[in-house]
């Protein structure tokens, strides 16, 4: 389970039937060092509707297929299982700009 | 789950026999940066992605259920649907590099 920022949505057409319906969405993990903020992007399966620019939370494995309404066999392991409203880390002020962000 | 880049293909003779009839594409997932360093992966596809199509790369139980053996198979990495499109920090990406930028879906 990781704290990430929406970058992008992604769309597919040939995919499994797992996938039909639901919203794929592009999320880079929050990292402490900025330097490090080029790892790969996750594609999550987003139940809640978050928007690009929003902090989520994403879960990953059985919590990720619970989060769509049971722990049946799915062809997906991430979703997204919160959008966050605020937080605070002292050493990082993400939670600040990302306010400025939602008021603008 | 993962944004990647069909790269090639491998073909192997010699291998665990859950794997038999399986093919195996090599895949580039998708980073904002430098993108030409990007680590490989080798992943089964089942879906029919072709050499230079993006497409999305799960992991696991999740790869294993698509795989479609029951969880019994040596193998953890498979390629579930074929990208038509995305936009990532504001940037058109299409379903191959070359379709990058363009403007319908």
């Amino acid at each position: 389970m990781f704290l990430g920022k929406v970058i992008g949505e992604l769309w597919s057409t040939r995919k499994s039937t797992d996938l039909d319906g639901k919203r794929l969405l592009v999320i880079e993990r929050l990292a402490m060092d900025p330097s490090e903020a080029e790892v790969t992007p996750v594609v999550a399966a987003d139940p809640l509707g978050a928007d690009v620019g929003e902090y989520v939370v994403v879960a990953f494995g059985k919590a990720a297929r619970v989060a769509f309404g049971g722990d049946g066999d799915f062809a997906f392991e991430a979703a997204i299982v919160g959008i966050v409203d605020g937080g605070h880390v002292p050493s990082k002020d993400w939670f600040e700009t990302y306010k400025k962000a939602q008021e603008s | 789950m993962y944004l990647a880049t069909v790269i090639g293909q491998v073909w192997a003779t010699r291998k665990e026999t859950t794997l038999s009839g399986l093919r195996l594409l090599v895949v580039q997932p998708f980073k904002r940066a430098d993108p030409d360093n990007a680590s490989t992966m080798v992943a089964v596809d089942t879906i029919g992605a072709n050499v230079g199509e993006r497409v999305l790369v799960v992991m696991g139980r999740a790869a294993r259920h698509s795989i479609g053996k029951g969880h019994d198979i040596g193998f953890q990495c498979a390629i579930v649907g074929v990208v038509d499109g995305a936009e990532i920090d504001g940037k058109r990406l299409g379903q191959t590099a070359e379709d990058d930028g363009a403007s319908s879906t």
